[in-house]
């Protein structure tokens, strides 16, 4: 699947387009396509200056300076322009929540994922622990009777687009993505909850993203296999990699739900108190899960309580196997650690997921050569997650983990501003990382750790045409993104 | 202005006078007011811009700042700034009486990130929330009481015409009007009695009704008849005070000019714009006076019917419409939009004119506090508020390495404790470092590099506990190079939280009693 499209069934798939849309078949089997600018960045390091890009059938098929544009080619100049890989984010919380109104109905679920409390201040329970976060005196519960004299110290009468919830996968209508009849769910996907047709594609795209590893929310300890999607094109392609890796959270997320010990029927959703409620716990799920998957694989039968389902095992033995990919989030340098700890009990290869800690032992990741798909950190260390728990970023992570020599990928997550992941670049620039480095960070680097570098991340004949044409240097703060790309279709075009 | 340097002096007689000559010398200067200077010199003399030019002949006494490679910009000026108060609005909706003065809190960690980030003045005006809200004052980020913040007070007060959680709209009409009119009922008692005072002061006699009297009496109302629930509704009325309009959405734009206009501000009234206020364009336009633009400049939405996204730039509408505009950050929001450099960017992105840009965010605010002949460009006369900055001020990447507030070195990257540790760098010992004329600007070298020695260089210096270390009074050191002395030193925390808060001046020319114009 990640492999070329076989001619057949793109033909197939051209001819049910045209079917069923009344789509020319032209345009289907992708417009031969040249885009000639002052710049290319290859994404290696290299710079084509001036360059041309020559596109067929959706892919590369040369790149030079001194090309011949066959004739009838269409062209797309854009004077001073510059052109990129387009962007990958390999750890995107990709949602459907309305863009303006982030409507009142997910309330339950923001309570979940830890956005909104669900007790009103007086029932809240005495335990001011670790997951209990930073409250602002002057914030009252919504849902409480104090909330008509609730003063928005910030704006009245507006929304806040980019203040939903801060674990809002919202796969699916904003759903739960993890099904939370058991807390190691890996045989379940990501993909089957996939809303493809979500706005957040949209935006996604216009900020040059092109392609994203859609992860499953931390909400379950082992969570379910991730996606790799493109953010726009033809419904029947727009799958990359159906069942990417598996998703695990060392962290407080898992235990949001239905944890503290209150009647969980205020959330909604769960009809159970959930079992980890301390890291412990949830470390401990962790170990039993793959305890019971090294038992199968030994022939044994797994044993005691709280065993995970038989399909769920399988997909763990691949795991210790190599045969599948894992992600573990850990944001805290103590997570961080901890997941080393357990890939080491294990033998597990994995991916770090967000480690904004991660500065805080680079010499232990360094040693283990985790590769990391970090961010957002740059966000003001106060900013915009005030209901986690405290994570102290530093605008240094970035710049430390690449002199460290280790892996890393910048993700913009759920951000998705008008430039959501070049503005982690922008970010990163400002805080010492050469241009060069940052781009890889954002196409090269997620693509090697998705697999697909063969297929993506530079702008090299042979490869998919995945696109962003930007009307300046790219990421400069005065630079635009006026065209997109994806498998040779122009998806974004705001030339004039 | 020697004036105001000796009150300084008095109010805080252990802090030094900075020197009352600075040149600022081989930077490249965009004065925003006239054309770019590719290198030259902005002089500054007690507190004052005296020359900005290529060739300035820089007087012997002055301090020397060589600021070749670096960009002089004037500091940014923040229009609509709120984050400051204790709260930012009163629970009550009707306070004309109130003065934003009583709930600034100059240890507020936004005044130091303002300065951090170029913001060098700040129109502190109470919230939105409100009908009628509290009066606003000019500040600078630096100072340790209100008092020594306040650039100028009294400057405007806020109204809204957006319902909000404890108004609705309807009723907050029904307020707006109601105060109105318990003014004219106000004032026309104290009309009357105003002129049966001057009646009796002159021995004569009352011969003309109540209705004549209190027209007769009209123009007899001094600021000082008025009681203070009503003073500034009078002066505002009589079109004396800037009315700032909040204007949520599209359809609260034309209540608010009507009020204004049958109250007798329009032509003090600014109209800060909510986030889909810049839909009544044709109203903005025909009204010709000058909004706020939200702080997320990227208006988007969604078709109900096609779903299309849509997206609109709303400093390019307002742009068009011809309209004067200015730029306001999204303190607490991203690290992009907190910066007003950025926002002017995204401008310039969306294609307006990069000197439309630079002036939303320096010379248009400043007009519309009606402070554009002292502040807002790097112009002979006017106050010094200068950056220098590390690059252009529209890269994201350009630093802000110094700010000097009336020729007071009020910030200084090298000495940023906080800054060094986000950036990965030895914050505490940096702090601990007295200010030594090695810790002067360095020159301009690229960020990467820069960042990379600055490690290997300060285990060289010895460390220092600063929360242990009392506050000693700052004694200048003598130096080779008195030219590149910084002006203050870090002022101990006396929180004890043991950081040093290094962007405290030592000084403040701006100290006069709370009534005092320092501009």
């Amino acid at each position: 699947m990640t492999g070329t499209l076989s001619s057949v069934r793109r033909a197939a798939s051209c001819l049910i387009a045209l079917l069923v849309f009344g789509v020319s078949l032209e345009a289907m089997a992708g417009e031969p396509l040249a885009i000639r600018a002052a710049r290319i960045y290859v994404g290696d390091g290299r710079v084509v200056e001036p360059g041309i890009v020559l596109i067929t059938e959706g892919r590369i098929s040369a790149v030079g300076t001194d090309l011949a544009i066959p004739s009838g080619m269409k062209v797309v100049e854009v004077p001073a322009a510059s052109v990129t890989p387009g962007l990958i984010d390999a750890n995107a919380r990709v949602g459907s929540t309305n863009l303006i109104a982030p409507s009142r109905r997910f309330q339950s679920l923001d309570a979940l994922r830890g956005g909104v409390d669900p007790w009103p201040p007086d029932e809240a329970p005495v335990y001011d622990g670790p997951h209990i976060h930073d409250h602002d005196p002057h914030e009252v519960d919504s849902s409480s009777p104090q909330a008509t004299h609730r003063e928005d110290p910030l704006h009245v009468g507006e929304e806040f687009p980019d203040e939903e919830p801060p674990l809002a996968s919202g796969v699916l209508s904003s759903e739960m993505v993890n099904d939370q009849s058991s807390e190691v769910v890996p045989h379940t996907s990501v993909l089957d909850g996939l809303n493809l047709a979500s706005s957040d594609f949209d935006r996604l795209v216009r900020e040059g993203v092109t392609t994203v590893y859609v992860s499953p929310d931390p909400s379950a300890v082992i969570a379910a296999r991730g996606a790799v999607v493109h953010t726009q094109g033809n419904l029947s392609q727009r799958v990359l990699v159906p069942l990417a890796a598996v998703k695990a959270t060392i962290g407080p997320e898992p235990s949001y739900v239905g944890s503290r010990n209150g009647a969980p029927s205020r959330s909604g959703l769960s009809l159970y108190a959930r079992r980890p409620n301390s890291r412990m716990g949830l470390v401990w799920v962790f170990r039993k899960a793959f305890y019971d998957a090294q038992r199968r694989q030994q022939g044994q039968e797994p044993y005691g309580a709280d065993t995970a389902a038989p399909e769920a095992m399988a997909v763990l033995a691949d795991v210790l196997a190599g045969q599948v990919p894992l992600r573990i989030q850990a944001r805290l340098q103590r997570d961080i650690l901890t997941a080393l700890r357990l890939a080491q009990e294990f033998g597990l290869r994995f991916t770090l997921e967000d480690a904004a800690e991660a500065y805080l032992c680079l010499e232990e990741l360094k040693t283990a050569q985790v590769p990391i798909v970090l961010g957002p950190v740059f966000e003001p260390e106060n900013g915009r997650r005030p209901r986690m728990e405290n994570v102290r970023t530093r605008y240094a992570t970035f710049r430390q983990l690449l002199e460290a020599g280790i892996p890393v990928a910048l993700s913009a997550q759920e951000y998705r501003d008008e430039d959501g992941l070049a503005r982690q670049a922008l970010y990163a620039m400002r805080f010492g990382v050469s241009r060069d480095d940052v781009l890889r960070a954002v196409t090269l680097w997620p693509a090697q750790m998705l697999g697909l570098e063969h297929e993506l991340g530079t702008v090299e004949a042979g490869k998919r045409a995945d696109l962003v044409v930007w009307d300046g240097e790219p990421f400069a703060a005065t630079s635009r993104i006026v065209a997109v790309t994806i498998d040779g279709q122009l998806v974004v075009d705001r030339r004039e | 202005m020697w004036m105001a340097a000796l009150i300084g002096g008095m109010v805080l007689p252990s802090q030094a006078e900075p020197p009352a000559k600075i040149a600022l010398q081989g930077g490249r200067i965009i004065p925003v007011a006239g054309p770019d200077i590719e290198s030259g010199t902005v002089l500054i003399e007690n507190g004052r811009i005296t020359a900005v030019g290529p060739d300035v002949e820089v007087p012997y006494d002055a301090m020397v700042v060589d600021v070749s490679g670096k960009v002089l910009f004037p500091g940014y000026v923040s229009p609509h700034f709120f984050q400051g108060l204790d709260r930012s609005n009163e629970s009550l909706p009707v306070t004309p009486y109130l003065d934003v003065y009583d709930a600034m809190d100059p240890s507020s960690r936004n005044f130091e990130e303002a300065l951090r980030d170029g913001v060098l003045t700040i129109h502190l005006i109470q919230g939105n929330s409100c009908a009628i809200g509290a009066m606003s004052r000019l500040v600078h980020p630096i100072g340790r009481t209100p008092d020594e913040m306040t650039i100028r007070p009294g400057l405007a007060l806020k109204l809204s015409t957006s319902p909000y959680s404890q108004l609705d709209r309807m009723s907050l009409m029904a307020t707006l009007r109601e105060t109105f009119l318990e003014l004219d009922d106000y004032l026309a008692n104290l009309a009357e009695s105003r002129y049966e005072a001057q009646l009796q002061e002159e021995q004569k006699e009352l011969k003309v009704g109540p209705d004549q009297a209190r027209e007769l009496g009209r123009p007899l109302i001094r600021d000082q008849d008025c009681d203070d629930r009503h003073r500034n509704l009078f002066q505002l009325t009589q079109g004396r005070l800037a009315a700032w309009i909040y204007c949520g959405m599209a359809t609260d734009v034309s209540p608010a000019l009507a009020l204004a206009r049958e109250r007798g501000f329009f032509d003090q009234t600014v109209l800060v714009l909510g986030p889909e206020a810049f839909r009544a364009v044709s109203e903005l336009k025909r009204a010709k006076r000058p909004v706020i633009l939200p702080e997320n400049l990227l208006y988007q939405q969604r078709d109900p019917i096609t779903g299309d996204l849509q997206e609109t730039f709303i400093p390019k509408v307002i742009h068009e419409a011809g309209l004067l505009f200015a730029l306001q950050p999204d303190v607490g929001g991203s690290l992009g939009e907190r910066n007003l450099g950025y926002q002017a960017a995204r401008c310039v992105r969306h294609g307006i004119p990069r000197q439309t840009a630079l002036e939303a965010i320096t010379l248009n605010p400043a007009r519309m506090l009606g402070v554009a002949d002292q502040l807002g460009s790097l112009e002979v006369g006017k106050a010094a508020y200068v950056l220098v900055l590390s690059g252009d001020p529209l890269e994201f990447n350009s630093w802000v390495e110094q700010a000097y507030i009336r020729g007071v070195l009020a910030y200084d990257r090298q000495q940023d404790p906080r800054l060094k540790e986000l950036l990965g760098l030895p914050a505490k010992q940096a702090a601990a470092v007295p200010p030594k004329s090695e810790s002067a600007p360095e020159p301009a070298e690229d960020q990467a590099k820069e960042q990379a020695e600055e490690p290997a260089k300060e285990p060289a210096e010895e460390p220092k506990e600063p929360a242990k270390e009392p506050a000693k009074e700052p004694v200048p050191e003598p130096s080779d190079e008195p030219a590149k002395e910084p002006v203050h030193d870090p002022v101990v925390d006396p929180s004890g939280s043991g950081m040093t808060r290094s962007v405290a001046p030592r000084w403040n020319p701006l100290t006069a009693a709370r009534g005092g114009e320092a501009v």
